[in-house]
């Protein structure tokens, strides 16, 4: 009896760890974004596959593919009154991904390789990651590394100014050689560059330590540093300078790091969790974040888990984002200039559900195949409050419309439905 | 940095005062063992909400690096 005990736990165990045993499952996600302009808002359709299978004792194989379909209002022209700027478009992006693992009794070496495209942009990523448990299994440590090698579609500006870089157009050619490298495309008649692929190199680096502290509680530290070298612009995006509206520029590298802790706590009476995250982040670019994420997770039944839980989140400007009105009535902060709302100072609230259905097949397999089988299904809505980066009351453009998110009290929703299966 | 000193040594102090094999000994890990326990237990929710944020906020990036949970693979 005690092995069997045994035996159900590490079984229980094993898929959260390192995918130890045979698996499929499959997601799709629905996100929808609010926008102004009458154009419509941003919708995201992400389905996700991914296979593990054991070939053997020792090695393990997954195979993961992903898409995006993207389609909506987008703002051309970063200036106080973005929404008469905006307008419409599509993109679907493709990536696949797989990862060899080898397991010992106590510790994992994984190398993985995703490949990405999409209309202007191709990723190649390769990577590892180790973890090992420490002796008495109540410790381990995990490294990850990561490199990718990235190109972009821009407009060839090769021989202007940042003042007078043009920005892509969606009907610019984006050429490609083999689906996942760039090939710039020159005007047949005068043999000039109309578009160039510009390379982007991204080197991740994360560790982090789980500790099981109690026999209700753990906890995870994790560090994490990045540093991207190469063309950061959105080549789509033009910034309102004065009369003119070049293509956004911004430096060429930045290095950014973060460190987490989670914690973990069952509660054996209710059977339920609580957990609790908080996050610090800090890059080279000036933008200083934050978030804190409270969940509760709660079984009701055997068969049904229901998990609940909220996440604020802030960050600061980079040192050289102005708010779209100083932009146009006293140029740029230095060299740099940019409309990314992913650079104002910003702050927002999610909340949401996510519903658990588990079947365990006991004698018999579920669906005559696997051993478990799981459907979730999840919602979040997303609270967004803009702040000023310049002074507000000097700002007689305001801010309410250099970006084109919507003023509604939901800014955006977030479904997910899931399937998971055990064989 | 002053930040990522202090969170070093907490990570070095966590290690040295708590990986004892004595911590949670194998037969009391049967709450740790359950799957909401596990970080980051759908790996395709986890990385649904960082693609999100990713294209959201300037400072994603860095949930987890893998591995962990209950300690027991």
């Amino acid at each position: 009896m005690q092995l069997a005990r045994a035996i159900a736990l590490l079984l229980v165990c094993a898929p959260g760890v390192a995918l130890a045993e045979d698996r499929a499952e499959f997601s799709t996600a629905l996100f929808a974004e609010k926008r102004e302009g009458g154009k419509g808002g941003l919708t995201v359709v992400h389905p996700q596959f991914d296979f593990g299978i054991d070939l053997g004792r020792f090695v393990t194989l997954d195979v993961a593919y992903a898409a995006d379909v993207v389609s909506g209002a987008t703002a051309r022209i970063y200036q106080v009154d973005a929404v008469s700027a905006a307008t419409t478009f599509s993109d679907v992006r493709n990536e696949g991904s797989f990862a060899l693992g080898f397991k010992g009794k106590r510790s994992r070496l994984t190398f993985g390789a995703t490949l990405g495209t999409e209309r202007d942009y191709v990723s190649r990523q390769i990577g590892a990651s180790a973890s090992i448990d420490l002796p008495g299994r109540n410790t381990t440590f995990a490294l990850a590394y990561r490199h990718s090698f990235d190109e972009v579609c821009n407009r060839d500006n090769s021989m202007v100014t940042p003042l007078e870089a043009k920005a892509l157009l969606g009907s610019d050619p984006c050429d490609k050689k083999g689906l996942i490298f760039g090939k710039d495309h020159l005007d047949p008649g005068t043999m000039l560059g109309i578009t160039r692929w510009a390379d982007i190199a991204i080197d991740t680096v994360q560790v982090t330590l789980t500790q099981n502290v109690t026999p209700t509680m753990n906890l995870q530290l994790g560090l994490y540093g990045q540093v991207l070298d190469g063309f950061q612009s959105n080549p789509y995006r033009r910034v309102r300078i004065g009369p003119n509206a070049p293509q956004e520029h911004i430096p060429g590298t930045r290095a950014r790091w973060s460190a987490s802790a989670r914690i973990n706590r069952y509660l054996p009476g209710l059977k339920a969790a609580v957990h609790m995250d908080a996050r610090f982040y800090d890059d080279t670019w000036g933008v200083l974040g934050g978030n804190v994420e409270a969940a509760y997770s709660q079984y009701v039944g055997k068969n049904l888990l229901v998990r609940f839980f909220g996440r604020a989140y802030q960050q600061s400007a980079a040192t050289f984002f102005k708010d779209a009105f100083f932009y146009e009535t006293e140029s740029t902060a230095g060299e740099y200039f940019t409309g990314d709302r992913e650079l104002s100072p910003v702050r927002n609230v999610t909340v949401g559900a996510k519903i658990t259905l588990i079947s365990i097949g006991n004698d018999k397999p579920v669906w005559g195949l696997f051993d478990k089988l799981q459907f979730n299904l999840r919602g979040d809505v997303l609270f967004l409050d803009l702040l000023a980066a310049d002074d507000a009351a000097a700002n007689t453009g305001g801010i309410d419309n250099q970006f084109i998110y919507g003023n509604s009290v939901i800014d955006a929703v977030t479904l997910q439905l899931g399937l998971l299966g055990n064989y | 940095m002053r930040i990522a000193r202090a969170f070093a040594l907490v990570l070095l102090a966590t290690t040295i005062t708590a990986c004892g094999r004595q911590a949670v000994r194998a037969s009391e890990k049967e709450f740790l063992a359950d799957q909401v326990m596990i970080f980051d237990d759908d790996p395709q929710h986890a990385s649904t909400n960082e693609h999100v944020r990713t294209n959201r906020e300037g400072a994603a990036g860095g949930q987890g690096a893998g591995g962990g949970g209950c300690g027991c693979n």
